[in-house]
């Protein structure tokens, strides 16, 4: 068996597919989603799962084309007159595509970690589960394309047959709105799309897509080997079950993915020493990029009574709206992750941090201090102009409140240091009582 | 007539017509049913010109390629003529949807997209051989549609087909695709390999 299957990775078409979804994966990675992977491992296996757009149709235009082989060589009538069964004959070859999906979207992630090696330490189960899922899509694919290469063995089959796949998963979300959940069972790719840092999938969501997948790959085979009607119509068996099988397992609730957030990477992780700085698990890698400046704001800080002595990420995610606990005592800044999997821009953490102790609690929204006050209070503590941070995206460099904080500033610096330190004080305590009225260019 | 009816019977020409014009019937009626919006999504109409010019690479070679070319013909004009007549096939029944409920629009990026593919896929069946032609424009047109970059330039060329009509990189590209793929086909013609 191990010869034979040497022997179709040799002629078939695997190594072709495997070079051509790796080649393709990485490009696509590289290209179009550099900042999208770069805070970690789980976002990496979301974002490759989200390429599988383009790499699950030509999966199916990869099988479909080794399935015309036999025609294409004109061996079908010879083949035909042998006793040997069909099932034993092609089982090779459906391995061999199986190996050839396999190694391309491995390569493909594995080029994606070179950008993430060094910085990205959170491993997560889920990592494994997401990336299962992705392979399980990829070899239903590619077998599918094989049972269509076979029932219609012509030239046009496989291109057709990708545009055809790639409509059909562009069409899914649109087809069961209102009901996002169904998507997330039958699309590989749906609700994957700009994962955040805290982003996760859970379990369930997974086992539903793996039974789904898994009944459309039993699927393809029995289409693909049967050599009598009985058998071909009995595929349809597997594939409506693992429908209903996977429709009952998904939660039926929308957003199941998209507001999931994984708390253990969520969980702050502290540097060891004291001052203490904290960052959420997911970003471990970076702390020794953030603890200097982090601890130069606390020693800015310290102007200010009562101020505070400890550095923690803002853990905040959206919609639902989750907080991390409110303190007095505790600065808190958010981790902006680049392209290149490091700070976006590390000389922006000083400001930032500075800027968090002028923050005020969660459920105070008008009665907050203005950022353009709470960036001029935080540079008049450290001592030099504001000055706009990289962000990431980039289109999104216009920062609006610089230009009014640097004015707010240099109002600050003709003022005497008693005054304004009694202004930059007020800030702070009306920003924490929730009473801000005025900010700083007011006397 | 005869060489004309034998070439095209050899070169399967009623089925990849009947595969072009059921292909670009089938999108126009997908559309229809689907949207209320008389302009064809952008992502639809790349998508349909690829299939109509997948459909089409069938005809590029023959059955056996070696011993058609032995034959004393004038081949580099027939073979320009096949090319340009493919390209009408596929442009002509998009603009024809003008008229109706579902318009492939925009005709600059049809055409664009048209000849751009189909020069690269002639390209592929001078050297890569007719069956693999589709391979390379498969796999560009798909990444490029769903992800087009239009910034910087490098990414406006390597998406070229999913560019606004009046971008001139993504012109300039199909540009050279179009007659670097009519030129190689006409001087060397398709090529077999298993």
């Amino acid at each position: 068996m191990s010869r034979v299957l040497g022997i179709e990775l040799r002629r078939s078409a695997a190594a072709g597919t495997a070079l051509l979804l790796a080649a393709a994966g990485a490009l696509l990675l590289y290209f179009t989603a550099e900042a999208m992977f770069s805070a970690g491992w789980m976002q990496l296996a979301m974002t490759q799962r989200l390429f599988l757009a383009v790499l699950w149709p030509l999966a199916l235009a990869a099988g479909a084309w080794q399935a015309t082989r036999d025609r294409r060589s004109g061996v079908t009538e010879l083949f035909a007159s042998t006793p040997r069964p069909r099932a034993s004959r092609v089982a090779p070859t459906l391995v061999t595509m199986a190996i050839a999906v396999f190694a391309g979207y491995l390569a493909m992630g594995i080029a994606g970690s070179l950008r993430i090696i060094g910085t990205a330490e959170y491993l997560p189960v889920q990592f494994v589960t997401v990336t299962a899922v992705g392979l399980l899509a990829l070899i239903a694919a590619v077998w599918l394309g094989m049972a269509a290469g076979r029932a219609l063995p012509w030239l046009v089959t496989a291109p057709a047959l990708a545009v055809a796949g790639l409509g059909l998963l562009l069409l899914i979300p649109g087809a069961t709105r209102p009901r996002g959940w169904l998507a997330l069972v039958f699309s590989p790719i749906y609700e994957m799309n700009m994962p955040d840092d805290y982003a996760t999938v859970p379990f369930r969501a997974s086992v539903s897509q793996a039974v789904w997948l898994a009944a459309l790959a039993v699927t393809a085979v029995l289409l693909f080997v049967a050599d009598s009607r009985r058998l071909r119509v009995a595929a349809v068996l597997p594939v409506v079950l693992g429908a209903a099988l996977a429709i009952t397992v998904m939660p039926h609730q929308d957003r199941y993915v998209t507001g999931a957030v994984d708390p253990v990477a969520r969980d702050l992780v502290c540097d060891e020493d004291d001052p203490r700085v904290c960052v959420s698990r997911v970003h471990t890698g970076l702390l020794p990029e953030i603890v200097g400046p982090a601890r130069d704001a606390l020693t800015a800080l310290a102007q200010l009574p009562g101020a505070p002595a400890t550095v923690h990420e803002d853990t905040t995610t959206y919609i639902p709206d989750v907080y991390p606990p409110w303190r007095t005592d505790v600065t808190m800044f958010r981790v902006e992750v680049g392209k290149d999997g490091h700070l976006v821009d590390p000389d922006s953490v000083l400001p930032e941090v500075v800027a968090g102790a002028f923050a005020s609690p969660p459920d105070c929204e008008d009665r907050s201090a203005r950022m353009a006050d709470r960036y001029a209070a935080a540079h008049w503590l450290i001592g030099s102009e504001p000055v706009a941070p990289e962000t990431s995206p980039a289109e999104m460099a216009e920062v609006p409140y610089v230009a009014e904080a640097v004015e707010i500033w240099r109002g600050l610096q003709t003022m005497p240091d008693a005054e304004a330190q009694a202004r930059v004080e007020r800030l702070r305590k009306d920003a924490l009582a929730c009473t801000v009225d005025g900010g700083l260019s007011k006397p | 007539m005869t060489w004309i009816a034998l070439y095209l019977r050899s070169r399967r020409a009623p089925a990849a017509l009947v595969v072009s014009i059921g292909g670009a019937a089938l999108m126009w009626t997908l559309w229809s049913l689907a949207s209320n919006s008389r302009a064809v999504g952008v992502q639809m109409v790349i998508l349909t010109v690829l299939l109509l010019v997948a459909a089409l690479t069938v005809t590029l070679g023959g059955p056996d390629d070696a011993l058609e070319a032995t034959a004393s013909l004038p081949w580099p004009p027939r073979r320009i003529a096949h090319l340009v007549i493919a390209f009408l096939l596929v442009v002509v029944p998009l603009l024809a949807t003008l008229a109706t409920g579902a318009r492939f629009e925009p005709v600059g990026l049809v055409i664009r997209d048209a000849a751009g593919l189909l020069g690269l896929t002639a390209l592929g069946a001078a050297t890569v051989g007719t069956a693999r032609a589709w391979f390379l424009p498969l796999g560009w047109t798909l990444a490029a549609a769903l992800f087009p970059q239009p910034e910087p330039l490098l990414g406006r060329i390597l998406t070229w087909q999913a560019q606004a009509p009046d971008s001139t990189a993504a012109g300039l590209t199909a540009a050279l695709l179009a007659v670097g793929g009519l030129v190689v086909y006409a001087a060397k013609g398709p090529v077999t390999r298993l």
